[in-house]
């Protein structure tokens, strides 16, 4: 009997010895600073390459990657920059021509001069990568055409010919910046013949598959190399990563380095919200970036010494968009009947307390966009949908539908209404919930669905197996973006070159399934999807006309009914640091490391 | 000897055909799911504010590595893949290898498990025997009461008890798996830092699986305690401390083979530790593979929990073999 | 959390006939109030799975207070939406229970007909049989679920059971099949054998009724195994739903911080504590049988 005993005391003394030096590890080191935070954009992964083309990369934005500029949030301008590898820019007022001045200084972390060299490995490395100015299409819309050194420290842009698109310069500023010195050698010496000949139209249709192959093959073998060290022009470089956390050190050949404080940054891993929250309750984070956070949560978070939030602008609505396809949802008088069911105040305390505001109405845009653009006379001409019972049994009367006891009927059958939303998504599913629970207390049977993960959710949406399910919508600030969610490829309209067509619905991705085009009271027939498009190219004017419509015809015809507007909430801690940027600034939406740049973020 | 041998070897080729037949299930599998690992990256680097020109730029080249081709050419270049231990590209992490990753993930695991169910082993052997000797009073009844109670407490509900109470409320101990300031490497610190962080998802573990041990020893004990040898021994004076050590060696034997497999079946189950405390083991990686359609990463990480099992159950066999001399013999089944 | 249910090793036992096992697990039952607490644990949340759903036909009661603790009006407090806690877990109990019995009672059927038809019949089917059964418990059983969450829709508790049984009855298979055996040899089987009775006379009326108690006990075990694992996986966030059950409450209550802020913790503690409290009802009920199982545990 003895033995045993002997052997639970020794398990229990060496746990009592563990739980001693737990309690003396002490991530906080005394001089210097450490500043530590997470990345929002994805966890640490240990096998990740040290490549800012990864997109589960060890490098960090803003950290120990630079980009040319760095996107204010701004409510209307999705082309307002601060500089960031590049020191100023100009573009032609047709956006067919970007020069871009280097900062003189910018040095990587080697200590080798950051030049026009650099960027133009950046350039091709983004070819191989594809996308937004780097699309490896003939005639793509908004496509970089040409690229051309002018001296070390100066590099001018050509947007293809064919189309003026607005969204160049901030494809271009956004793009991340990597050592020729290190990627050049992985690239073959022809790369640009390549490229030129998997873009140009009037290449031969043969040579052309050729040269996009190569591209992409190119493309699947570059993202996966990265240097044994990492190589930074930016204010840090990787020190070392583990599956609990990255550590950066500062680099003492950053251009501005005198402006960063911290010696180092710590960026701890995660494996869900509920980590970052512990994080941050712990008081154990300088900053973070949003994340969706419960009410509670927040009054915990704050609660701990130091810890409080600043709150800006987002971009972002949460909406209820509606596949119209299911009758009785094609007719217009029962959306507008939901859009004055649905109590947006309720359901966004319900669901987004902390980090969403109720939307004023539904206009493609955020509430602050949307004044922005039309001015506060323009929205209140819009119809509020103010939560209103009586309105709504009115347009639902319109609509043919009956009351049968406490009951709506629809043809005869109890008209039901499934509102879906994916697991793990908890803010959508609350807010589905309350939703649910206003129309079943009017009389309309309706229940929350949830979908296995996201990617099911987003499958099965675009296949057309809900009736209403939660939609991000507004993605501005650019108005094309915005709009583009509701009269995009999922609502049936597909870019041709420079055109659009429109498929029926249940066709290619087209799941909402809206007519192709409507008549609005004071704006005749609308073809929403042509003016989504003609917004790509216009000027402000222009984009201030088509906008005015656009916001018409989405409150008039409700392809989806916004709910909340999100608000971006970060959390910073100021015990240890001080000088965070203050409610509203437009450096919000960019990582702690572009604030440290631009002089934000000293030691207390 | 010989006949041990070729035990062995049969146990390795039926092991061979299961991982066939495992891996040809996991890619059928795969390929019925639901969902574009493309469009999922897209929409959820949208619904974290990142702008649609950015984050179309960022997962463009995802769709590359998912697979495309017939179903048998990437069946049979997925097997061809597997015959050189190479599990493919990974998609969320766009090109990384996947053994890389697997085997990454694979340490951690490995190392908390052990922690864990040796712990779990000592606690219920050595509860289990006190159960067994003092069946008859409160003691004995009580511990298998409790036994039985916290075999059934899921440990999702311990992880997220000790989570909640000893790293939020009180800070005695952090998540994740080190400290991420330390050198790595072979250096007391670290390694210090390690066992530091593995302690309460260790203990987490062993709560929630010693009540198991603890019902197998003290009902092993107790069948011991019923054989003629003690009988006669108890009938003829024998001293107490030899009739122990009889029950105790023989009650403790079959205990080791259920040690053998629970060793391989928690590989898989530890996903709800890892989950709780932010370990980054083969469970955690399992289930974000899933949520984000990694496929490559989602058939290499479920082939490794098989294949923890299926060596498990052959160490467990063999185990069994040297242990039972009725099967040594080749007389049992 | 392997879905393969660990039992006690158990010896062959004395025959004991089908009326003397219920007349023993009385007799036992009454010996302890403890055990009488546990029959009772039971027989109430199975009330509770049969009825509970039609207690709130309509939408469940609600207060403007969220996430409120407990209260005369709510007695377990509220949720992150001002449901009531109570109710809801009134209402989850018969997804919850339903699949777990559903999935218990597969891997009874599955598990006895392997099993006794492996040991009875020895030889090849057994062989056979056996290298399926070692199939399925070789595969890890939570992580497959895990895997076919992304396939199947687990929507009703029937598929949900289903699924959890038809990957969980290998364990059970394995020790029928070595009772079988054992059996077998006994005098009261070789002598029905020796007068000629027909093979299903054999075994559903002497082998059937001398595992009979051993199964039972497995179908309770099982109960709150299944149980634990299907909750799991709604914890885990994998699964889609479209009403609410236990597992459902845990993750909503862990998405909405109750593990970090404590408020709300009676949301939280709810379906766990109802978890606890069957497994300790059955862990009781199960003490009983395993006494008239095992008569070497008996007091006297």
């Amino acid at each position: 009997m003895r033995k045993p005993v002997v052997a639970v005391l020794t398990a229990a003394g060496t746990l009592a010895t563990v739980l001693a030096a737990a309690g003396c590890t002490d991530s906080s080191s005394a001089d210097g600073g450490v500043f530590t935070t997470i990345d929002g954009n994805h966890p640490i992964n240990v096998n990740a390459p040290i490549n800012p083309y990864n997109q589960a990369s060890n490098t960090f934005v803003g950290y120990n990657t630079m980009q040319l500029g760095w996107a204010k949030n701004s409510k209307t301008d999705p082309n307002a920059f601060y500089p960031g590898l590049a020191k100023s820019w100009t573009e032609t007022p047709d956006h067919l021509k970007l020069t871009v001045k280097l900062q003189p200084k910018a040095k990587w972390s080697d200590g080798k001069d950051v030049t026009a060299e650099d960027v133009k490995t950046s350039a091709a490395m983004s070819f191989t990568q594809g996308g937004g100015a780097f699309a490896v299409s003939p005639g793509a819309a908004g496509g970089l055409g040409d690229i051309k050194v002018v001296d070390s420290k100066t590099i001018e842009f050509d947007q293809a010919a064919g189309s003026a698109n607005n969204s160049f310069l901030r494809n271009i500023l956004s793009m991340n910046v990597i050592p020729k010195s290190v990627y050049g050698p992985q690239m073959p010496a022809d790369i640009w013949d390549t490229i030129k000949t998997a873009t140009d139209p009037k290449a031969a249709k043969a040579d052309q598959t050729k040269a996009q192959n190569t591209i992409t093959s190119l493309g699947k073998k570059l993202v996966d190399f990265g240097p044994k060290k990492d190589v930074s022009a930016g204010p840090f470089v990787l020190q070392r990563v583990n599956p609990g956390e990255a550590v950066l050190k500062k680099n003492t050949y950053f251009f501005d380095a005198d402006k960063i404080g911290p010696k180092q940054v710590v960026l701890k891993n995660y494996s869900g919200n509920e980590q970052i929250w512990n994080y941050l309750i712990a008081g154990q984070l300088d900053a973070a970036p949003y994340t969706s956070t419960p009410t509670n949560v927040v009054k915990k978070i704050v609660g701990h010494k130091g810890n409080g939030t600043v709150k800006g602008f987002s971009p972002v609505a949460a909406s209820l968009a509606f596949n119209q396809s299911y009758k009785p949802l094609d007719n217009v008088h029962v959306r507008r009947a939901l859009a004055y069911l649905i109590d947006r105040k309720l359901t966004t305390k319900i669901g987004e307390a902390e980090s969403g505001t109720a939307s004023q109405t539904t206009t493609g845009l955020v509430g602050d966009a949307a004044n922005a653009w039309l001015g506060a006379d323009g929205v209140n001409k819009l119809n509020p949908y103010a939560h209103d019972t009586a309105k709504a049994e009115k347009e639902l009367k319109t609509a043919g539908l009956t009351k049968s006891g406490k009951t709506w009927m629809y043809k005869g059958k109890p008209f039901t209404l499934n509102i879906q939303a994916p697991t793990g998504f908890s803010d959508w599913i609350a807010g589905s919930k309350s939703i649910s629970s206003q129309l079943t207390d009017f009389g309309i049977a309706s229940s929350v669905k949830t979908s296995a993960d996201y990617a099911t959710y987003l499958s099965e949406i675009a296949e057309g197996k809900y009736q209403v399910g939660f939609w991000l919508t507004a993605l501005g600030p650019s108005t094309y973006n915005a709009y583009a969610r509701l009269y995009g490829p999922s609502n049936g309209w597909t870019q041709f070159g420079a055109q659009v067509k429109h498929s029926a619905a249940g066709k290619d991705g087209n799941w909402m399934g809206g007519t192709e085009t409507a008549n609005v009271p004071g704006l005749g027939t609308v073809n929403p999807g042509d003016l989504t498009n003609q917004l790509s190219q216009a000027d402000e004017a222009k984009q201030k006309e088509l906008v005015g419509k656009l916001a018409r015809y989405s409150n008039d015809q409700l392809p989806a009914i916004q709910i909340w507007d999100y608000v971006n909430v970060q959390f910073t801690n100021t015990t240890r640091f001080t000088n965070f940027p203050k409610d509203d600034s437009d450096v919000l939406r960019l990582s702690p490391g572009v604030w440290m740049q631009l002089g934000y973020i000293k030691k207390k | 000897m010989l006949k041990f041998l070729r035990r062995l070897a049969g146990h390795v080729v039926r092991g061979l055909v299961m991982i066939w037949i495992v891996t040809t299930f996991t890619f059928v599998l795969v390929r019925l799911m639901p969902g574009d690992p493309v469009q999922t990256q897209y929409e959820t680097l949208l619904s974290k504010g990142m702008s649609p020109d950015q984050a179309k730029a960022q997962v463009a080249v995802t769709y590359g590595f998912v697979p495309h081709g017939s179903f048998w050419s990437q069946y049979g270049h997925y097997l061809w893949q597997l015959l050189h231990f190479d599990l493919g590209r990974s998609v969320r992490a766009q090109g990384v290898s996947v053994t890389t990753e697997v085997l990454s993930t694979a340490k951690w695991t490995i190392g908390l498990v052990l922690a864990g169910t040796l712990l779990s082993f000592l606690f219920g052997v050595v509860l289990g025997v006190v159960a067994a000797m003092r069946r008859n009073s409160h003691l004995g009844n009580g511990l298998s009461i409790v036994g039985s109670l916290l075999h059934g407490v899921p440990q999702y509900v311990m992880a997220l008890i000790l989570v909640t109470f000893l790293t939020v409320k009180f800070k005695l101990f952090s998540t994740g798996p080190v400290d991420g300031l330390l050198e790595p490497g072979f250096n007391g610190p670290y390694i210090a830092s390690i066992v530091a962080h593995a302690v309460l998802p260790a203990v987490a573990f062993a709560l929630s699986s010693f009540g198991g041990y603890l019902l197998s020893m003290k009902s092993s004990v107790v069948s011991v305690l019923g054989d003629d040898f003690i009988l006669a021994s108890e009938l003829r004076g024998i001293r107490p401390s030899i009739i122990f050590r009889y029950v105790a060696r023989n009650a403790i034997l079959p205990l080791f083979t259920v040690l053998a497999l629970s060793l391989g079946f928690m590989v898989g189950g530890a996903v709800f530790i890892e989950n709780a405390f932010n370990y980054p083991g083969m469970g955690a990686m399992l289930v974000a593979s899933i949520g984000q359609r990694d496929y490559s990463e989602m058939s290499g990480a479920f082939l490794l929990i098989t294949m923890a099992v299926i060596i498990a159950n052959i160490c467990a066999d063999m185990l069994y073999t040297v242990i039972d001399p009725r099967v040594r013999r080749g007389e049992g089944a | 959390m392997s879905t393969t249910v660990e039992v006690p090793v158990a010896n062959p036992v004395v025959p004991a006939r089908r009326t003397r096992f219920l007349a023993n697990l009385w007799k036992v039952l009454r010996r302890k109030p403890s055990r009488m607490v546990g029959a009772f644990i039971v027989a109430l949340f199975v009330a509770l799975g049969i009825i509970g759903p039609w207690l709130y036909p309509e939408n469940l009661p609600k207060s403007a207070d969220l996430l409120a603790g407990p209260s005369l009006s709510h007695l377990l407090g509220t949720d992150f939406e001002g449901a009531d806690v109570l109710a809801e877990l009134i209402v989850g109990s018969r997804y919850v229970l339903t699949a777990a019995a559903v999935a218990a009672l597969v891997t009874v059927v599955v598990g006895v007909a392997v099993g006794l038809y492996a040991g009875y019949r020895r030889g090849r089917p057994d062989s056979a049989l056996m290298r399926i059964t070692d199939f399925v418990l070789t595969i890890p059983g939570f992580p497959l679920l895990l895997v076919l969450t992304t396939v199947w829709k687990f929507e009703s508790a029937l598929q949900m059971g289903l699924v959890l049984g038809l990957t969980g009855w290998g364990g059970l298979a394995r020790s029928v099949r070595s009772q079988t055996l054992s059996l077998r040899e006994r005098g009261f089987v070789e002598a029905a054998r020796g007068l000629g009775l027909s093979t299903p006379h054999v075994v559903t009326r002497e082998l059937l009724p001398n595992i009979a108690p051993y199964v039972a006990m497995n179908l309770l075990i099982g109960v709150t195994t299944f149980i634990y694992s299907q909750v799991g996986l709604f914890y885990l966030g994998v699964l889609p739903y479209n009403s609410t059950n236990w597992g459902v409450m845990i993750q909503l209550a862990v998405n909405n911080g109750v593990t970090q802020t404590g408020a709300g913790l009676s949301y939280l503690m709810a379906p766990l504590i109802a978890i606890l409290l069957l497994t300790l009802g059955v862990v009781l009920l199960v003490d009983a049988m395993d006494e008239v199982f095992n008569p070497r545990l008996r007091e006297d």
